[in-house]
Protein backbone atom coordinates (compact mmCIF):
# COMPACT_ATOMS: atom_id res chain seq x y z
CA UNK A 1 0.00 0.00 0.00
CA UNK A 2 1.13 3.86 -0.61
CA UNK A 3 1.98 6.19 2.05
CA UNK A 4 0.10 8.77 3.39
CA UNK A 5 -0.80 11.47 0.91
CA UNK A 6 0.74 10.06 -1.62
CA UNK A 7 -0.86 10.10 -5.14
CA UNK A 8 -3.36 6.91 -5.89
CA UNK A 9 -3.82 7.39 -9.81
CA UNK A 10 -7.04 6.94 -11.32
CA UNK A 11 -9.54 7.96 -13.23
CA UNK A 12 -12.70 8.04 -11.19
CA UNK A 13 -15.10 10.66 -10.68
CA UNK A 14 -13.54 11.52 -7.29
CA UNK A 15 -9.71 11.99 -9.46
CA UNK A 16 -12.45 14.12 -12.18
CA UNK A 17 -12.91 16.88 -9.80
CA UNK A 18 -11.42 20.19 -9.81
CA UNK A 19 -9.01 20.16 -7.32
CA UNK A 20 -10.19 23.40 -5.47
CA UNK A 21 -13.20 21.63 -5.69
CA UNK A 22 -11.66 18.56 -3.35
CA UNK A 23 -10.49 21.43 -1.32
CA UNK A 24 -13.75 23.02 -0.69
CA UNK A 25 -15.21 19.56 -0.01
CA UNK A 26 -12.52 18.45 2.19
CA UNK A 27 -13.22 21.68 4.20
CA UNK A 28 -16.34 21.15 4.74
CA UNK A 29 -16.78 18.15 5.68
CA UNK A 30 -14.12 19.04 8.09
CA UNK A 31 -16.62 22.27 8.91
CA UNK A 32 -19.48 19.07 9.24
CA UNK A 33 -17.44 17.36 11.66
CA UNK A 34 -16.47 20.01 14.00
CA UNK A 35 -19.83 21.71 13.94
CA UNK A 36 -22.11 18.56 14.43
CA UNK A 37 -23.07 17.95 18.10
CA UNK A 38 -24.96 13.93 17.93
CA UNK A 39 -22.58 11.59 17.90
CA UNK A 40 -24.87 9.46 14.83
CA UNK A 41 -24.13 12.84 12.94
CA UNK A 42 -20.35 12.58 13.60
CA UNK A 43 -20.02 8.30 12.97
CA UNK A 44 -22.38 9.69 9.53
CA UNK A 45 -19.34 12.24 8.29
CA UNK A 46 -17.07 9.25 9.01
CA UNK A 47 -18.85 6.74 6.79
CA UNK A 48 -19.42 9.60 4.29
CA UNK A 49 -15.59 9.50 4.58
CA UNK A 50 -15.27 6.04 4.19
CA UNK A 51 -17.82 6.18 0.60
CA UNK A 52 -15.71 8.90 -0.84
CA UNK A 53 -12.63 6.84 -0.23
CA UNK A 54 -14.53 3.77 -2.01
CA UNK A 55 -15.90 5.97 -4.66
CA UNK A 56 -11.91 7.30 -5.62
CA UNK A 57 -10.68 3.56 -5.42
CA UNK A 58 -9.14 3.78 -2.33
CA UNK A 59 -11.46 2.47 -0.23
CA UNK A 60 -8.83 0.12 2.04
CA UNK A 61 -6.69 2.78 2.36
CA UNK A 62 -9.74 5.64 3.53
CA UNK A 63 -10.26 2.02 6.39
CA UNK A 64 -6.61 2.21 6.91
CA UNK A 65 -6.45 5.89 7.75
CA UNK A 66 -9.56 5.54 9.59
CA UNK A 67 -8.07 2.25 11.88
CA UNK A 68 -4.95 4.94 12.46
CA UNK A 69 -6.99 7.94 13.37
CA UNK A 70 -9.29 5.63 15.64
CA UNK A 71 -6.20 4.41 17.36
CA UNK A 72 -4.38 7.40 18.13
CA UNK A 73 -7.92 8.96 19.04
CA UNK A 74 -8.26 5.68 21.95
CA UNK A 75 -5.70 7.35 23.16
CA UNK A 76 -7.21 10.94 23.59
CA UNK A 77 -10.47 9.30 24.92
CA UNK A 78 -8.98 7.60 27.56
CA UNK A 79 -7.67 10.59 28.24
CA UNK A 80 -10.65 12.70 28.06
CA UNK A 81 -13.11 10.62 29.85
CA UNK A 82 -10.68 10.94 32.97
CA UNK A 83 -10.40 14.48 33.27
CA UNK A 84 -13.64 15.31 32.60
CA UNK A 85 -15.83 15.38 35.93
CA UNK A 86 -19.15 17.53 35.07
CA UNK A 87 -22.12 15.01 34.99
CA UNK A 88 -23.76 11.98 36.24
CA UNK A 89 -21.13 9.01 37.65
CA UNK A 90 -21.20 6.15 35.46
CA UNK A 91 -18.59 4.24 36.80
CA UNK A 92 -15.99 4.82 40.21
CA UNK A 93 -12.43 3.52 39.27
CA UNK A 94 -9.58 3.27 42.23
CA UNK A 95 -7.32 6.65 42.74
CA UNK A 96 -10.48 9.07 43.16
CA UNK A 97 -11.11 8.74 39.22
CA UNK A 98 -14.27 7.70 37.79
CA UNK A 99 -16.68 8.26 34.43
CA UNK A 100 -19.34 10.38 33.93
CA UNK A 101 -21.74 10.24 31.09
CA UNK A 102 -20.94 13.99 30.10
CA UNK A 103 -17.39 12.93 29.76
CA UNK A 104 -17.71 9.67 28.01
CA UNK A 105 -20.18 11.58 25.05
CA UNK A 106 -17.72 14.52 25.23
CA UNK A 107 -14.83 12.14 24.48
CA UNK A 108 -16.69 9.95 22.07
CA UNK A 109 -17.98 13.00 20.12
CA UNK A 110 -14.12 14.54 20.18
CA UNK A 111 -12.91 10.68 18.60
CA UNK A 112 -15.47 11.27 15.91
CA UNK A 113 -14.95 14.52 14.97
CA UNK A 114 -11.10 13.94 15.12
CA UNK A 115 -11.38 11.25 13.07
CA UNK A 116 -14.13 12.90 10.75
CA UNK A 117 -12.27 16.25 9.88
CA UNK A 118 -8.71 14.36 9.33
CA UNK A 119 -10.39 11.98 6.83
CA UNK A 120 -11.44 14.01 4.16
CA UNK A 121 -8.58 15.80 4.07
CA UNK A 122 -6.37 13.31 3.90
CA UNK A 123 -8.29 11.28 0.72
CA UNK A 124 -8.96 14.45 -1.31
CA UNK A 125 -4.87 15.41 -0.98
CA UNK A 126 -4.47 11.44 -1.86
CA UNK A 127 -6.57 11.67 -5.24
CA UNK A 128 -5.16 15.19 -6.43
CA UNK A 129 -1.46 15.80 -8.27
CA UNK A 130 0.46 18.23 -5.68
CA UNK A 131 1.05 20.14 -9.01
CA UNK A 132 -2.52 20.43 -9.94
CA UNK A 133 -3.04 21.79 -6.75
CA UNK A 134 -0.31 24.33 -7.05
CA UNK A 135 -1.53 25.22 -10.20
CA UNK A 136 -5.11 25.92 -9.48
CA UNK A 137 -4.33 27.98 -6.41
CA UNK A 138 -1.92 30.11 -8.07
CA UNK A 139 -4.83 30.70 -11.41
CA UNK A 140 -8.10 30.76 -9.54
CA UNK A 141 -7.33 31.74 -6.10
CA UNK A 142 -4.24 34.23 -7.40
CA UNK A 143 -2.03 32.90 -4.37
CA UNK A 144 1.82 33.89 -5.53
CA UNK A 145 3.80 30.80 -7.18
CA UNK A 146 6.46 30.68 -4.36
CA UNK A 147 3.86 30.29 -1.93
CA UNK A 148 1.79 27.75 -3.13
CA UNK A 149 4.84 26.02 -4.06
CA UNK A 150 6.02 26.30 -0.74
CA UNK A 151 2.29 24.95 1.04
CA UNK A 152 2.40 21.87 -1.35
CA UNK A 153 6.29 21.04 -1.49
CA UNK A 154 5.68 20.88 2.88
CA UNK A 155 2.67 18.14 1.95
CA UNK A 156 4.29 16.72 -0.63
CA UNK A 157 7.58 16.16 1.89
CA UNK A 158 5.46 13.76 4.10
CA UNK A 159 5.31 10.56 2.23
CA UNK A 160 8.61 11.03 1.34
CA UNK A 161 9.46 11.69 4.90
CA UNK A 162 7.56 8.88 5.98
CA UNK A 163 8.83 6.71 3.16
CA UNK A 164 12.42 7.56 4.50
CA UNK A 165 11.22 6.64 7.80
CA UNK A 166 10.85 3.23 7.06
CA UNK A 167 13.70 2.71 5.75
CA UNK A 168 15.29 3.69 8.62
CA UNK A 169 13.22 1.47 10.61
CA UNK A 170 13.90 -1.21 8.48
CA UNK A 171 17.72 -0.83 9.08
CA UNK A 172 17.46 -0.14 12.72
CA UNK A 173 15.19 -3.51 13.04
CA UNK A 174 18.45 -5.37 10.65
CA UNK A 175 20.90 -4.38 13.30
CA UNK A 176 18.89 -5.98 16.37
CA UNK A 177 16.60 -3.13 17.43
CA UNK A 178 13.75 -4.31 18.42
CA UNK A 179 11.24 -2.42 16.70
CA UNK A 180 9.34 -5.33 15.88
CA UNK A 181 8.17 -5.39 19.54
CA UNK A 182 4.45 -4.78 20.21
CA UNK A 183 4.70 -2.81 23.04
CA UNK A 184 4.22 0.85 22.08
CA UNK A 185 6.28 2.33 24.46
CA UNK A 186 9.14 0.70 24.05
CA UNK A 187 8.74 1.72 20.44
CA UNK A 188 8.05 5.07 21.28
CA UNK A 189 11.62 5.29 23.00
CA UNK A 190 13.49 3.43 20.32
CA UNK A 191 12.13 5.79 17.67
CA UNK A 192 13.36 8.97 18.95
CA UNK A 193 17.21 8.43 18.42
CA UNK A 194 16.02 7.78 14.97
CA UNK A 195 15.16 11.69 14.38
CA UNK A 196 18.99 12.14 13.41
CA UNK A 197 18.91 10.03 10.57
CA UNK A 198 16.09 11.42 9.42
CA UNK A 199 16.57 14.87 9.71
CA UNK A 200 20.21 14.46 8.13
CA UNK A 201 17.98 12.85 5.28
CA UNK A 202 15.65 15.03 4.99
CA UNK A 203 17.82 18.39 5.16
CA UNK A 204 19.67 16.81 2.44
CA UNK A 205 16.80 15.90 0.32
CA UNK A 206 15.32 19.45 0.68
CA UNK A 207 18.69 21.32 -0.15
CA UNK A 208 18.40 18.94 -3.44
CA UNK A 209 15.16 19.79 -4.41
CA UNK A 210 15.50 23.47 -4.13
CA UNK A 211 18.67 23.44 -6.19
CA UNK A 212 16.66 21.04 -8.50
CA UNK A 213 14.11 23.75 -8.88
CA UNK A 214 16.15 26.55 -9.24
CA UNK A 215 18.12 25.02 -12.06
CA UNK A 216 14.59 23.96 -13.87
CA UNK A 217 14.05 27.57 -13.79
CA UNK A 218 11.89 28.21 -10.80
CA UNK A 219 12.43 32.13 -10.56
CA UNK A 220 11.54 32.73 -13.82
CA UNK A 221 7.98 30.88 -13.60
CA UNK A 222 4.96 33.54 -13.40
CA UNK A 223 1.26 33.02 -12.94
CA UNK A 224 0.57 32.28 -16.40
CA UNK A 225 3.33 29.72 -17.19
CA UNK A 226 1.19 26.38 -16.19
CA UNK A 227 -0.69 25.67 -19.27
CA UNK A 228 -3.28 23.76 -18.52
CA UNK A 229 -6.86 24.92 -17.55
CA UNK A 230 -8.80 24.52 -14.32
CA UNK A 231 -12.54 24.85 -15.32
CA UNK A 232 -15.38 23.66 -13.08
CA UNK A 233 -18.05 21.77 -14.41
CA UNK A 234 -22.05 20.33 -13.51
CA UNK A 235 -19.83 17.89 -11.66
CA UNK A 236 -18.35 20.20 -9.51
CA UNK A 237 -20.81 22.21 -8.75
CA UNK A 238 -23.34 19.34 -7.86
CA UNK A 239 -20.65 18.08 -5.34
CA UNK A 240 -20.60 21.40 -3.88
CA UNK A 241 -23.99 21.63 -3.37
CA UNK A 242 -24.38 17.83 -1.68
CA UNK A 243 -21.23 18.32 0.78
CA UNK A 244 -22.94 21.95 1.98
CA UNK A 245 -26.17 19.74 2.57
CA UNK A 246 -24.45 17.53 4.82
CA UNK A 247 -23.05 21.01 6.88
CA UNK A 248 -26.33 22.07 6.72
CA UNK A 249 -27.72 18.44 8.29
CA UNK A 250 -24.75 17.86 10.63
CA UNK A 251 -25.01 21.59 12.12
CA UNK A 252 -28.81 21.09 12.65
CA UNK A 253 -28.59 18.06 14.50
CA UNK A 254 -28.59 18.20 17.92
CA UNK B 1 22.64 -22.75 6.84
CA UNK B 2 19.87 -20.82 4.56
CA UNK B 3 17.53 -22.99 3.00
CA UNK B 4 14.92 -21.57 0.72
CA UNK B 5 11.81 -23.90 0.06
CA UNK B 6 9.35 -22.97 -2.34
CA UNK B 7 9.05 -19.73 -1.48
CA UNK B 8 6.49 -16.95 -3.10
CA UNK B 9 6.57 -13.59 -2.57
CA UNK B 10 3.95 -10.83 -3.58
CA UNK B 11 3.55 -7.25 -2.78
CA UNK B 12 -0.15 -6.36 -2.81
CA UNK B 13 -1.32 -9.45 -5.61
CA UNK B 14 2.11 -8.50 -7.72
CA UNK B 15 4.01 -11.49 -7.68
CA UNK B 16 7.64 -10.94 -7.25
CA UNK B 17 8.56 -14.13 -6.58
CA UNK B 18 7.72 -17.79 -7.34
CA UNK B 19 8.64 -21.15 -6.32
CA UNK B 20 12.48 -20.54 -5.58
CA UNK B 21 14.39 -22.77 -3.28
CA UNK B 22 18.08 -23.01 -2.53
CA UNK B 23 20.53 -23.69 -0.53
CA UNK B 24 23.77 -21.56 0.67
CA UNK B 25 25.99 -23.67 2.96
CA UNK B 26 28.03 -21.83 5.70
CA UNK B 27 31.21 -19.92 4.64
CA UNK B 28 29.75 -19.70 1.02
CA UNK B 29 30.79 -16.31 -0.93
CA UNK B 30 27.19 -15.86 -2.87
CA UNK B 31 26.27 -13.01 -5.62
CA UNK B 32 22.85 -12.43 -6.44
CA UNK B 33 22.46 -10.34 -9.76
CA UNK B 34 19.24 -9.60 -12.34
CA UNK B 35 18.11 -6.47 -13.27
CA UNK B 36 16.74 -3.85 -12.08
CA UNK B 37 13.10 -4.68 -10.40
CA UNK B 38 14.23 -8.47 -10.61
CA UNK B 39 13.13 -9.00 -6.90
CA UNK B 40 17.16 -8.72 -5.74
CA UNK B 41 16.27 -6.75 -2.73
CA UNK B 42 12.77 -8.43 -1.83
CA UNK B 43 14.94 -11.74 -1.92
CA UNK B 44 17.74 -10.09 0.55
CA UNK B 45 15.42 -8.71 2.91
CA UNK B 46 13.51 -12.78 2.76
CA UNK B 47 17.03 -13.55 4.85
CA UNK B 48 16.76 -11.78 7.69
CA UNK B 49 12.43 -11.39 8.25
CA UNK B 50 11.89 -8.12 7.05
CA UNK B 51 10.04 -9.63 4.59
CA UNK B 52 7.97 -12.90 5.44
CA UNK B 53 7.42 -15.19 2.35
CA UNK B 54 3.48 -15.49 1.22
CA UNK B 55 4.31 -19.15 0.92
CA UNK B 56 6.78 -21.60 1.26
CA UNK B 57 9.65 -21.33 4.33
CA UNK B 58 12.80 -19.60 4.51
CA UNK B 59 15.28 -21.46 7.08
CA UNK B 60 18.20 -19.11 8.68
CA UNK B 61 20.36 -20.69 11.44
CA UNK B 62 17.37 -23.35 11.86
CA UNK B 63 15.15 -20.35 12.66
CA UNK B 64 11.93 -20.09 10.54
CA UNK B 65 12.18 -16.48 9.75
CA UNK B 66 8.01 -15.73 9.82
CA UNK B 67 8.41 -17.25 13.58
CA UNK B 68 11.46 -15.26 14.53
CA UNK B 69 11.56 -11.83 14.99
CA UNK B 70 13.80 -9.71 12.48
CA UNK B 71 15.51 -8.03 15.94
CA UNK B 72 16.31 -11.63 16.85
CA UNK B 73 17.26 -12.89 13.40
CA UNK B 74 20.06 -9.68 13.57
CA UNK B 75 22.25 -11.93 16.28
CA UNK B 76 23.06 -14.46 13.03
CA UNK B 77 21.96 -12.08 10.14
CA UNK B 78 24.06 -8.95 9.44
CA UNK B 79 22.42 -6.61 6.86
CA UNK B 80 24.10 -3.71 5.16
CA UNK B 81 22.31 -1.34 3.29
CA UNK B 82 23.31 0.43 0.16
CA UNK B 83 22.54 3.53 2.06
CA UNK B 84 24.53 4.21 5.46
CA UNK B 85 22.88 7.18 6.12
CA UNK B 86 19.70 5.13 7.46
CA UNK B 87 21.87 3.01 9.63
CA UNK B 88 23.66 6.06 11.31
CA UNK B 89 22.16 7.46 14.23
CA UNK B 90 24.55 8.36 17.19
CA UNK B 91 27.04 11.12 17.06
CA UNK B 92 29.99 9.35 16.82
CA UNK B 93 31.51 6.18 15.37
CA UNK B 94 32.17 4.73 18.71
CA UNK B 95 28.52 5.24 19.88
CA UNK B 96 27.69 3.78 16.80
CA UNK B 97 29.41 0.70 16.87
CA UNK B 98 28.07 0.53 20.72
CA UNK B 99 24.70 0.76 19.30
CA UNK B 100 24.15 -2.38 18.15
CA UNK B 101 26.30 -4.27 20.23
CA UNK B 102 23.82 -2.67 23.21
CA UNK B 103 20.43 -4.08 21.43
CA UNK B 104 21.88 -8.02 21.21
CA UNK B 105 24.47 -7.94 24.51
CA UNK B 106 24.30 -7.50 27.71
CA UNK B 107 27.51 -7.57 29.05
CA UNK B 108 28.79 -3.97 29.20
CA UNK B 109 32.56 -5.23 29.14
CA UNK B 110 31.95 -7.52 26.04
CA UNK B 111 30.57 -4.38 24.63
CA UNK B 112 33.66 -2.50 25.57
CA UNK B 113 35.91 -5.03 24.15
CA UNK B 114 34.50 -5.36 20.73
CA UNK B 115 33.67 -1.75 20.26
CA UNK B 116 37.47 -1.36 21.18
CA UNK B 117 38.41 -4.45 18.97
CA UNK B 118 35.91 -3.13 15.81
CA UNK B 119 37.87 0.78 15.78
CA UNK B 120 41.27 -0.83 15.91
CA UNK B 121 40.54 -2.87 12.62
CA UNK B 122 39.30 -0.25 11.37
CA UNK B 123 41.40 2.21 12.07
CA UNK B 124 38.54 4.62 12.90
CA UNK B 125 38.80 7.57 15.24
CA UNK B 126 36.45 6.48 17.68
CA UNK B 127 34.94 10.31 18.41
CA UNK B 128 34.62 10.98 15.42
CA UNK B 129 31.49 12.34 14.15
CA UNK B 130 30.34 9.91 11.35
CA UNK B 131 27.91 12.26 9.16
CA UNK B 132 30.95 14.30 8.54
CA UNK B 133 32.70 11.30 6.94
CA UNK B 134 33.11 10.87 3.36
CA UNK B 135 30.38 8.26 1.78
CA UNK B 136 32.79 5.68 1.81
CA UNK B 137 33.47 6.26 5.53
CA UNK B 138 30.01 6.24 6.07
CA UNK B 139 29.37 2.73 4.55
CA UNK B 140 32.67 1.93 6.65
CA UNK B 141 31.19 2.92 9.66
CA UNK B 142 28.19 0.82 8.98
CA UNK B 143 29.68 -2.35 7.88
CA UNK B 144 31.75 -2.00 11.36
CA UNK B 145 28.71 -1.74 13.51
CA UNK B 146 27.47 -4.89 11.73
CA UNK B 147 30.69 -6.90 11.75
CA UNK B 148 31.29 -5.64 15.44
CA UNK B 149 27.78 -8.52 16.11
CA UNK B 150 29.74 -10.84 15.09
CA UNK B 151 26.96 -12.42 12.96
CA UNK B 152 27.34 -15.85 10.96
CA UNK B 153 26.07 -14.29 7.86
CA UNK B 154 26.44 -11.25 5.92
CA UNK B 155 24.05 -9.85 3.71
CA UNK B 156 25.17 -7.38 1.43
CA UNK B 157 22.74 -4.88 -0.97
CA UNK B 158 25.12 -3.07 -3.37
CA UNK B 159 27.93 -2.34 -0.86
CA UNK B 160 29.75 -0.56 -3.04
CA UNK B 161 27.04 1.89 -4.91
CA UNK B 162 28.42 5.29 -4.98
CA UNK B 163 32.21 4.59 -3.68
CA UNK B 164 35.14 5.25 -5.39
CA UNK B 165 37.51 2.25 -6.92
CA UNK B 166 39.78 2.71 -3.80
CA UNK B 167 36.87 2.67 -0.93
CA UNK B 168 35.20 -0.38 -3.00
CA UNK B 169 38.26 -2.54 -2.70
CA UNK B 170 38.67 -1.42 0.45
CA UNK B 171 35.17 -2.27 1.80
CA UNK B 172 35.53 -5.79 -0.22
CA UNK B 173 38.63 -6.45 0.91
CA UNK B 174 37.21 -6.18 4.47
CA UNK B 175 34.25 -8.72 3.14
CA UNK B 176 36.52 -11.08 1.54
CA UNK B 177 38.99 -11.21 5.25
CA UNK B 178 35.46 -11.82 6.85
CA UNK B 179 34.36 -14.88 4.25
CA UNK B 180 38.12 -16.25 4.72
CA UNK B 181 37.47 -16.56 8.31
CA UNK B 182 34.29 -18.27 8.03
CA UNK B 183 31.38 -15.67 7.43
CA UNK B 184 28.93 -16.51 5.02
CA UNK B 185 28.48 -13.86 2.80
CA UNK B 186 25.54 -13.09 0.13
CA UNK B 187 25.80 -9.92 -2.02
CA UNK B 188 23.58 -8.12 -4.37
CA UNK B 189 25.53 -5.90 -6.92
CA UNK B 190 25.20 -4.45 -10.38
CA UNK B 191 29.18 -4.47 -10.73
CA UNK B 192 29.71 -7.61 -12.50
CA UNK B 193 34.06 -7.00 -12.13
CA UNK B 194 33.25 -6.92 -8.53
CA UNK B 195 31.42 -10.14 -8.67
CA UNK B 196 34.11 -12.05 -10.95
CA UNK B 197 36.41 -11.10 -8.63
CA UNK B 198 35.03 -12.25 -5.26
CA UNK B 199 31.84 -14.17 -5.53
CA UNK B 200 32.33 -17.87 -6.06
CA UNK B 201 29.01 -18.76 -6.69
CA UNK B 202 26.28 -16.65 -8.68
CA UNK B 203 22.54 -17.27 -8.06
CA UNK B 204 20.96 -15.01 -11.53
CA UNK B 205 17.02 -13.74 -10.68
CA UNK B 206 14.98 -12.94 -13.49
CA UNK B 207 10.92 -13.74 -14.57
CA UNK B 208 10.17 -14.21 -10.67
CA UNK B 209 12.57 -16.82 -10.33
CA UNK B 210 15.99 -18.60 -10.66
CA UNK B 211 17.38 -18.13 -13.91
CA UNK B 212 20.68 -19.99 -12.79
CA UNK B 213 22.37 -20.69 -10.00
CA UNK B 214 25.94 -22.03 -10.22
CA UNK B 215 29.78 -21.24 -9.55
CA UNK B 216 30.61 -17.90 -10.82
CA UNK B 217 32.86 -18.74 -13.92
CA UNK B 218 29.98 -20.84 -15.45
CA UNK B 219 27.36 -18.05 -15.30
CA UNK B 220 29.61 -15.48 -15.96
CA UNK B 221 30.24 -17.40 -19.58
CA UNK B 222 26.88 -18.17 -20.15
CA UNK B 223 25.43 -15.54 -22.58
CA UNK B 224 22.05 -17.27 -22.61
CA UNK B 225 21.96 -16.46 -19.36
CA UNK B 226 23.18 -13.11 -19.38
CA UNK B 227 21.13 -11.96 -21.67
CA UNK B 228 18.01 -13.20 -20.55
CA UNK B 229 18.74 -11.20 -17.34
CA UNK B 230 19.76 -7.83 -19.09
CA UNK B 231 23.22 -8.43 -18.02
CA UNK B 232 26.69 -8.21 -19.35
CA UNK B 233 29.68 -10.67 -18.81
CA UNK B 234 32.69 -8.54 -17.30
CA UNK B 235 34.76 -6.71 -19.84
CA UNK B 236 37.85 -8.81 -19.61
CA UNK B 237 34.99 -12.32 -20.08
CA UNK B 238 34.03 -10.14 -23.43
CA UNK B 239 37.28 -9.22 -24.58
CA UNK B 240 38.67 -13.29 -24.00
CA UNK B 241 35.37 -14.32 -26.10
CA UNK B 242 36.65 -12.04 -28.74
CA UNK B 243 40.54 -13.35 -28.71
CA UNK B 244 39.06 -16.62 -29.67
CA UNK B 245 38.77 -20.60 -28.29
CA UNK B 246 42.27 -20.06 -26.87
CA UNK B 247 41.01 -17.74 -24.60
CA UNK B 248 37.76 -18.82 -23.64
CA UNK B 249 36.93 -19.39 -20.01
CA UNK B 250 39.20 -16.21 -18.98
CA UNK B 251 37.33 -14.11 -16.42
CA UNK B 252 39.83 -11.97 -14.34
CA UNK B 253 42.45 -9.85 -15.41
CA UNK B 254 45.18 -12.35 -13.68
CA UNK B 255 43.69 -15.00 -15.62
CA UNK B 256 44.39 -13.08 -18.64
CA UNK B 257 47.70 -11.87 -18.21
CA UNK B 258 48.58 -15.83 -16.97
CA UNK B 259 47.36 -16.53 -20.41
CA UNK B 260 49.56 -14.03 -22.01
CA UNK B 261 52.70 -15.17 -20.34
CA UNK B 262 52.18 -18.34 -21.48
CA UNK B 263 51.67 -17.78 -24.93
CA UNK B 264 54.42 -15.69 -25.16
CA UNK B 265 56.78 -18.45 -23.19
CA UNK B 266 55.40 -21.09 -26.08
Amino acid sequence: MKGILEYSQGDTVIHRLNPLTKMLIALLLCMSSFLSNNLLAAAAIIALNVIIGHLAGIGKKALSIMATLLKLGAVLFLIQVLLIRTGDKVLDLPLNLYITNTGLKFSLLLVLRLVGATMPLVIMLTVTKMSDLTNVLVQKLHIPYKYAFAFITALRFIPIFEHEMNGIIEAQTARGVEFDTKNPVKKLKLVLPLCVPLLISSVKRIEGSAISAELRGFNVRKKNSGYKKYSFSLLDYSAVLVTVLVLIFSASIV
Amino acid sequence: MIKFSNVCFAYDKANILENVSFTIEKGEFVAIVGRNGAGKTTLMKLFNGLLKPTSGNVSVSNLDTRLSKTSELARHVGFLFQNPDRQICRNTVKDEIAFGLNCVLDNKSEIEKRCRETIESFGFSGQKDPFSLSRGERQKVALASIIALSPEILVLDEPTTGLDYKECMHIMNIIKELNRSGTTVIMVCHDMELVSDFARRVIVIGDGGILADDMCKKVMLNSAVLARASLAPPQIAELAIRLGDDFGGILTIDEMTDKIESRCLQ
